[in-house]
């Protein structure tokens, strides 16, 4: 393998079911020793890393960690305990429109959302036309956000994450609001990047044939642990045995 | 940690600049008066404020007339007040981008504070127009009184906004607690109207230093050193306990935003 951009070890990470949130819930039971909090365990020693340059496919049922797992790659948490390393800047894509403000229109919505993602200005400047015209939306661009429909501001998203100049591009099941065209140009825009600037791309679906064609590497996520991890066949045989 | 101090001003400009420019222009989006509303809230406080204090109570200002007094302290005390408000709640409204992408979180407070302070500065630019019509001669020496109070600010809007992230009451008592504080500090009354056996226990209140310092600074009232001297060093110290505190539990904003 290549050497790794991305490498977990022995990570452990668990949250806290906060139920409750005011003072006059927790005080009860501070007062009556009850512990404040469940623990729900994610990942209790996990192990894995992805060279420079891989496209990994994240599968796995609903609730089996996959989330918290580009999380952590996005620096976005911290483990429990154990490491994760990351030797590049990440741009993630984790569910839609990360920093839209809804009342600015979306072209000031491109500028903010460029910066969140760790872009500079003069960056942004370059590369504004053709934000707007790969999602297709140059009739809405001045339009307010809160106005888009899940689709466009998901191609608008999009649009911006794909011209962002990071090595690791983080993709969590945004895809699926587009429609067949527009993730079909966004898959083959992905494949572009993939060949020519060597991207390392994680790309979390629950849809086999994307993950089938884009993919060289699928690792299979069930509670926690890792159970599959190879090609894209392999992988996919496995989960449908389940 | 001296580096992490300044890591959003090197590394985060642009999203530091981005952050504060969409908190100013959300404030006129869809409105019908917009920005304007920076000016006039302060203007109707200040309307009401002098009709009462002049014509009902009357408090003693020295050659000063009422109303330029009363707006040298409420401009500084509604900045004060409007950024810790705002502040506040400011993780807790941008919870959506702490979930999903990493940066350093002290960025989300700084902007409200900066935006703040950008509406300060327009309704202070009211208040020099003032002062010339009313021929009020001034001083400066306001700067580093700004600085302290924006220390003091800052620190507490650090803790504020990351107490209300896991309790979201915070906001609530805050906002109680401002309004108390206003009260406690000598905005619409002038401090020498504290009765002298209970001065100094008032005068422990950081913001009574920086809004006499204030008035002092701007109509050539003697300054009291002592007390603006502490002010700065409780505005010191609250930043970097806030700041620390801030930053230490930090790391699991987004498990809980």
């Amino acid at each position: 393998m290549t050497e790794p951009i991305i490498q977990f070890s022995h990570v452990a990470k668990l949250y806290y079911l906060q139920e409750d949130r005011t003072f006059k819930d927790v005080i009860p039971s501070m007062l009556f020793g009850k512990p404040w909090a469940k623990k729900h365990s994610v990942f209790k020693d996990l192990n894995f890393s992805i060279g420079r340059g891989e496209t990994v496919g994240i599968v796995g049922k609903n609730g089996a960690g996959k989330s918290t797992l580009l999380k952590l790659i996005a620096g976005v948490t911290y483990p429990n305990s154990g490491h994760v390393q990351i030797h590049g800047r990440v741009a993630p894509l984790i569910e839609l429109g990360a920093g839209f403000h809804h009342e600015l229109s979306g072209y000031e919505n491109i500028f903010l959302n460029a910066a969140i993602l760790g872009m500079h200005k003069r960056e942004i400047e370059v590369k504004v036309r053709e934000i707007i015209a790969f999602s297709e939306l140059e009739e809405f661009i001045h339009v307010p956000v809160k106005r888009y429909s899940s689709g466009m501001q998901m191609r608008l998203g999009f649009a911006v994450a794909i011209h962002v100049d990071v090595p690791i591009l983080l993709i969590d099941e945004v895809l699926a609001v587009g429609d067949r065209d527009f993730q079909k140009k966004c898959l083959d825009r992905l494949q572009e990047m993939k060949r020519k600037e060597n991207k390392t791309i994680i790309f979390v679906s629950h849809n086999e044939e994307a993950v089938k064609s884009f993919c060289e590497r699928t690792i299979l996520l069930e509670e926690g642990k890792i159970i599959a991890d190879g090609t894209p066949d392999e992988v996919f045989r496995r989960y449908n045995r389940e | 940690m001296i580096r992490t101090l300044f890591l959003p001003f090197r590394s985060y400009k642009y999203l530091l600049l981005q952050l504060t420019q969409r908190e100013i222009k959300a404030r006129y989006k869809q409105s019908f008066v917009g920005y304007l509303w920076v000016v006039l809230n302060p203007l109707a406080q200040l309307l009401v404020y002098s009709f009462v204090f002049s014509v009902v109570f009357r408090f003693p200002t020295n050659n000063v007339p009422y109303i330029i007094f009363l707006y040298a302290g409420l401009l500084p005390w509604g900045l004060f007040q409007g950024s810790l408000a705002t502040a506040t709640q400011s993780l807790v409204d941008n919870a959506p981008l702490i979930r999903k992408v990493a940066f350093p979180r002290e960025v989300i407070p700084y902007s409200v504070i900066l935006a703040k302070i950008v509406d300060f500065c327009v309704s202070a630019a009211i208040f020099v127009v003032m002062m010339i019509i009313f021929r009020v001669p001034f001083a400066q020496t306001s700067v580093p009184l700004f600085l302290t109070q924006l220390f003091l600010t800052t620190g507490i809007a650090l803790m504020l906004s990351a107490a209300n992230l896991f309790y979201r009451d915070i906001q609530y008592l805050a906002n109680l607690l401002l309004m108390l504080w206003m009260y406690m500090t000598p905005v619409v009354y002038p401090l020498s109207l504290v009765p002298s056996k209970y001065v100094w226990l008032y005068k422990l209140n950081p913001m009574v230093g920086i809004i006499e310092g204030y008035r002092s600074a701007l109509f050539q009232y003697p300054f009291e050193w002592t007390i603006i001297y502490w002010s700065m060093g409780i505005a010191l110290i609250t930043f970097c306990i806030g700041f620390y505190l801030f930053k230490k539990s930090e790391k699991v904003f987004a498990d809980i935003a």
